[in-house]
């Protein structure tokens, strides 16, 4: 077994964090064999995450061989990470995703995300949610971001 | 957490990728990152650089939706 990402004092922070976790959450992993400098660490790191919480599921994608899979999730890019609802054999796509290796402030918001999309509860306000109701054609947000 | 994810969240319309810049660094460039985090909407129809309230990324996903196609 190869070195742990986090360590045993980060590790149980998270498990206590996700205390708050609700519904069961489907994590998406899509990497690619060639040329992907970061996949290896994003999955590990995933994997460890994943193993904190048995409300969390794991499944490990390739982008080339899995291509049918990462297009119905608009994934095109590795590593990357979807964030989606699990309800027994369901899978349901909210739109959540990273590309890249969520570390350092990053992984933060990974920690958060997985509690957000766990509760289905946005936690926007009453106007944004107003509007968002309203909305007829899609949004793409692309929110570039670096580790620190 | 992310605004961007919690918008996502709430709207089967709405998708959010959280994107390593200097990971894609094509992308980066592609929409001029220059300091982040940077949201970029509907590929480039606006841009809204640094975190921001709420009610800020909702007022410019709003201007880019009532745009004529």
């Amino acid at each position: 077994m190869a070195t742990k990402l986090l360590n045993e004092n980060i590790a149980q922070q998270v498990r206590d964090f996700f205390d708050q976790l609700q519904e069961p959450v489907q994590v998406l992993f899509f990497g690619k064999k060639e040329g992907c400098d970061y996949c290896a660490d994003t999955l590990q790191l995933i994997e460890e995450v994943v193993s904190l919480s048995d409300k969390l599921e794991l499944s490990v994608n390739d982008l080339d061989l899995d291509a049918d899979l990462a297009r119905r999730y608009n994934v095109d890019k590795a590593p990357a990470l979807v964030l989606a609802g699990r309800d027994g054999d369901q899978i349901f796509d909210f739109g959540v995703r990273y590309a890249g290796i969520p570390a350092g402030h990053e992984f933060s918001s990974l920690i958060h995300d997985l509690v957000l999309v766990s509760g289905r509860d946005s936690g926007l306000s009453q106007p944004t949610r107003g509007f968002l109701k309203g909305l007829t054609s899609p949004v793409r947000l692309q929110v570039f971001v670096t580790p620190t | 957490m992310l605004l961007a994810h919690q918008m996502a969240l709430e709207s089967p319309w709405i998708e959010a990728e959280s994107i390593e810049a200097m990971e894609f660094p094509d992308l980066s460039e592609r929409f001029n990152v220059s300091g982040v985090p940077q949201t970029t909407i509907n590929d480039g129809a606006a841009t809204v650089v640094g975190a921001v309230p709420e009610e800020y990324l909702l007022a410019e996903i709003r201007r880019v939706m009532g745009k004529p196609k």
